[in-house]
């Protein structure tokens, strides 16, 4: 796999991960980690396992939930699915994450111009 | 909020159930490694290539879960957990370290816990009303004559009512007892006499009825008392329709408007049963409200919210001024002052309850020292399992986690040890506590005590925990691997700790051993020093006499005269005598005088004596020498011209170089004012106040000349206590069947009650001392038998090289010594520090009495001298071969 690779932005990886749950319904760990390596077209490659951790700090918050079930492979899997607080706090960071991007960008164009 | 404590309950889940979260989590990535490892099969990997490829982008398994495990559960709880199961295995392992360690320090925990428990309820536990730091008592104060506290005049005290604008509500009281008849046995009540505020001062609610309203206050209306709940169900049985009934106090009839909470208890706040009524109905005090000059009603006021003390200081000088502007004959040179409530009813109960504290905190300080020094002791050992540690990858943080883990496992048995002590404690104090200690109901170990301890033994297991701890984490690797079995190496550096913390045992020991010293010696000469009087068989009554219908000085001689009579002429009886007040019975009664034909003294100066009236053989009785002159006599009457007898004191005091016989003195109580007393003959000295101070100038008048509406009986007889008491009820009642006889007791044990004080803390500070001294010689005996093991190779090689069992012994002795007298060199200026601190509860003794530091010095020496002595024996009997071979 290679091509340029980014680090992610400690924080990112819980707003990608409630967007995916969001967009897509309820996953697996490794059904999520695809479809953001998917998504970013590859640009980002994550540590599969980081979205582990992701997943506990977002079940402690209560913003997604987890149940058993069995995935493609017939095997017994946690299936993840954003609860309706978990959208509110998505759509809130969504929004969050937008004014700073912009903010960075513009701060980004400023240098470089200057 | 609602989201931290989900976080707080999954955390816990996983704790509580870990093996149950970890298989799930297993499941969970074993499924992931499937998807992804056919992901990559179906990319065309070979299945060997695509499982690693899959390994390889999930991370590392361990770490994963590690993190995971973390995330999920509470690492901090968890590992302290693990911990203290490890720590509660190794003391389970060596019971008698444990043992040791756990005892020691449960003394220290629960000796502390137990004094905290007084000095809780007695200085910082809040008064039982509300908003108790509201409550202050005010007071007038002469400062150019020395007089800091004293009372009010109620015309004055309504003057500070009427005129403040600080104080919500403001009232006055004072106290003292009333005889309670026509309901039984004739008794005698405590009576608080107060202005009908007092009760809105503390906000204080009836069980039943009713409290006082202003109108009760007022001259002219209708005599109503309020009783507390304890006399109610006590002497009045609880009667239900006692509301509205009335009750005969000195004779006088009084009609019951409410009952008070036993909770409640003012101004008397050791009484259980009292009464009380307003002061205009009072028989004594009642009687001097009209009057302005005077200083008897105490006052106590509530700061109205947001009124800061200086302010109410301001409003009170002004106050005072406008007094003194007013009535200057009364006022002038007395200003006002104000003391919180709190403050003075602990009064000078403070400064030893404050020392025992501190004693008993130097107690388990040396407590925390040995513990220290054992687990110094132990660290060495153990450090080839620390370093085994270290070597597999422990960080030095978390070494030292454990170890504080491990002191903190065992203070918290040491916590629990001594709570249990400290309960048990607290029941023996209760027998030991004097009973004129203020607030001695509320003492008890409570959650604020309990809280208390848990906190000390927590601080307790850091002091003793942290130093061996960071030793042990600093230790040398290599050189603990290296060293052989058990006995691996000490630092120089955990040495020096474990000989600075046996000297420190020693210096503190002495601070104490001074103290306790000084306090015992203080105390004997207290119990031997000579009262001026001859309690041997004497025996004291109160006889009060009604004062409505005893209201003329005639009627008190009447009736002093027959009773006397009446009782000397029983057997066994004859010396009986009357005095009022008793010396240490009553405590005195300070008045002022001044000499005629002599300039009045210069400003500043007030010539005061104690004064008591007494019946002519009361100097007989009380085996008080005439020095010179005549005693009274029965010519000594209310129509024969006045006459005094003063003590030698008063005589030294005021009549230097003079013969004081024959000059006049003017004194005396209202009736009697302005009248001149010739002073008719000189006795001896008396402790009146208490054996602790020196006796003050005195006064003597023959009672027929100056009666009190009582009887306080002095009687010498070889009869028993009670057939005295028999025997002085008998003729009382042949006189006035309603009077009752009070407060029997035998003068010697009065004497011994009021040393109460300075021998419960001389007990308690000698215990505390005692501990302080096993506790140092065991950390001695510990240090040099713990060098003795250490230094056995070398004594061997010395032994074989020829050296005597005498050397041998001299060697250790040394040691032992050197850390002794190095524990004295720095406990000797603390000590003295420390007794300078005790100046004050001190009798006749310095506070650097010689005597008493070289007797502590010795005692130290030889109790730490044989500490060492049990440890150089072995190291005597060391034989040179085991010694070699053991290398």
């Amino acid at each position: 796999m290679a091509g340029e690779k980014s680090e992610i932005l400690q924080g990112t990886l819980d707003l990608m991960v409630m967007k995916t749950l969001a967009s897509m319904g309820p996953l697996h760990g490794y059904g999520i980690a695809r479809r953001i390596e998917q998504i970013s077209e590859e640009a980002l490659q994550i540590n599969q396992g980081t979205i582990y951790a992701s997943l506990v700090r977002l079940m402690q918050k209560g913003w997604i939930s987890g149940a058993w079930g069995i995935s493609d492979n017939n095997r017994k899997a946690k299936f993840y699915s954003i609860t309706k607080t978990g959208r509110k706090q998505l759509s809130a960071e969504a929004r969050n994450w937008e004014r700073i991007s912009g903010v960075i960008g513009r701060v980004l164009r400023i240098a470089e111009r200057g | 909020m609602f989201a931290w404590i989900r976080t707080l309950a999954s955390r816990t889940h996983a704790l509580l159930s870990p093996r149950q979260v970890d298989q799930d989590f297993e499941h969970e990535l074993e499924t992931h490694l499937d998807l992804l490892t056919n992901e990559n099969i179906r990319r065309g990997m070979a299945p060997e290539e695509a499982r690693r490829n899959a390994r390889i982008r999930l991370g590392g398994n361990t770490q994963l879960r590690e993190t995971n495990r973390e995330l999920r559960g509470l690492p901090l709880i968890e590992t302290f957990l693990q911990d203290a199961r490890f720590a509660l295995r190794m003391l389970r392992k060596n019971p008698g370290f444990t043992a040791v360690a756990v005892l020691t320090l449960a003394l220290g925990i629960g000796a502390n816990t137990a004094i905290f428990s007084v000095v809780y309820a007695v200085l910082l536990k809040p008064l039982p009303y509300a908003q108790p730091d509201q409550l202050f008592n005010v007071f007038q104060a002469q400062p150019q004559e020395g007089v800091a506290v004293d009372g009010w005049s109620y015309q004055n005290f309504a003057v500070l009512r009427d005129q403040n604008h600080v104080f919500s509500e403001l009232a006055g009281n004072q106290h003292h007892q009333l005889a309670l008849t026509g309901r039984g046995e004739p008794t005698v009540v405590n009576t608080s006499v107060v202005t009908p505020e007092l009760f809105s001062v503390f906000g204080e609610k009836p069980l039943a009825g009713r409290v006082f309203h202003s109108d009760d206050g007022k001259p002219g209306a209708p005599p109503v008392v309020i009783l507390s709940e304890n006399l109610w169900r006590g002497v009045l049985g609880a009667d239900p329709n006692i509301i509205g009934s009335s009750i005969d106090l000195d004779k006088r009839s009084f009609t019951v408007v409410g009952i008070m909470p036993a909770g409640f208890r003012f101004p008397l706040l050791t009484e259980t049963e009292q009464l009380w009524i307003p002061l205009v109905q009072d028989p004594l005090f009642g009687s001097w409200m009209p009057r302005r000059g005077g200083h008897w009603l105490t006052v106590t006021g509530r700061l109205k919210p947001g009124v800061s003390r200086q302010q109410a200081q301001t409003e009170l000088d002004a106050i005072s001024a406008r007094l003194a502007k007013e009535f200057p004959a009364e006022n002038n040179g007395w200003t006002i002052r104000m003391n919180p409530l709190q403050q003075d009813i602990v009064g000078d109960a403070r400064s030893p309850l404050l020392v025992l504290l501190a004693a008993v905190g130097l107690v388990l300080l040396i407590a925390c020292a040995n513990i220290a020094n054992l687990l110094l002791t132990r660290a060495t050992s153990r450090a080839r399992e620390i370093a085994v540690r270290a070597t597999l990858g422990a960080g030095r943080a978390r070494i030292v986690r454990q170890l504080l883990s491990e002191s903190a496992v065992l203070g918290l048995l040491g916590g629990v040890a001594g709570i249990a002590l400290a309960y048990w404690g607290v029941r023996g104090l209760s027998f030991l506590l004097p009973p004129s200690l203020p607030r001695i109901n509320v003492i008890r170990v409570d959650n604020f005590v309990l809280g208390f301890a848990l906190l000390l033994s927590a601080i307790a297991s850091c002091a003793f925990g942290l130093a061996p701890a960071l030793f042990a984490a600093n230790a040398n690797l290599q050189s603990s691997l290296r060293e052989g079995g058990g006995r691996s190496g000490e630092s120089r550096n955990s040495r020096h700790a474990r000989s600075f913390l046996a000297a420190g045992e020693i210096a503190l020991a002495m601070v104490l051993l001074v103290a306790a010293g000084l306090l015992l010696r203080s105390f004997s000469n207290l119990m031997s020093v000579s009262p001026g009087f001859d309690v041997q068989h004497i025996v004291k009554a109160d006889i009060s006499l009604p004062q409505f219908e005893y209201s003329k000085p005639q009627q008190w001689i009447a009736f002093s005269d027959e009773f006397l009579t009446s009782l000397q002429s029983q057997p066994g009886m004859q010396d009986s005598a009357i005095a009022v007040p008793r010396p240490i019975a009553d405590g005195c009664a300070n008045i002022g005088f001044e000499i005629v034909g002599s300039p009045p003294p210069s400003a500043g100066v007030s010539r005061t004596a104690d004064f008591v009236s007494v019946s002519p053989n009361y100097f007989h009785v009380m085996k008080i020498p005439l020095l010179s002159g005549r005693l009274f006599d029965h010519r000594d009457i209310l129509s024969s011209p006045r006459v005094t007898v003063i003590s030698k004191e008063m005589a030294r005091l005021y009549f230097p170089n003079q013969d004081p016989l024959g000059k006049q003195l003017f004194f005396g109580f209202a009736y009697d004012a302005g009248v001149a007393h010739e002073i008719v003959g000189i006795v001896g000295d008396v402790r009146d106040e208490s054996l602790g101070k020196n006796p003050g100038p005195m006064m003597y008048v023959p009672y027929d000349q100056a009666p009190l509406w009582g009887a306080n009986v002095v009687v010498k007889s070889t009869m028993n206590a009670s057939n005295v008491a028999a025997a002085i009820r008998g003729q009382v009642q042949k006189i006035d069947k309603d009077l009752p006889v009070t407060d029997v007791a035998k003068m010697p044990d009065i004497l011994d009650a009021s040393l109460d004080q300075p021998r419960f803390r001389t007990l308690l500070l000698g215990l505390f001392a005692a501990m302080a001294l096993v506790l140092a010689a065991t950390g001695i005996f510990g240090v040099i038998s713990y060098s003795v093991s250490r230094r056995t190779n070398e004594i061997g090689i010395r032994v074989a090289l020829g050296a005597s069992r005498k050397t041998i012994l001299g060697i250790i002795l040394r040691e032992t010594l050197l850390l002794t007298t190095a524990g004295l060199a720095v406990g000797l200026p603390c000590a003295l520090a420390a007794s300078h601190l005790l100046g004050h509860l001190l009798f006749n003794v310095s506070s650097n009495d010689p005597a008493t530091l070289a007797a502590v010095a010795f005692c130290l020496l030889g109790v730490a001298g044989m500490a060492g002595y049990i440890p150089a024996r072995r190291a005597m009997r060391v034989d040179p071969m085991v010694a070699l071979r053991y290398e």
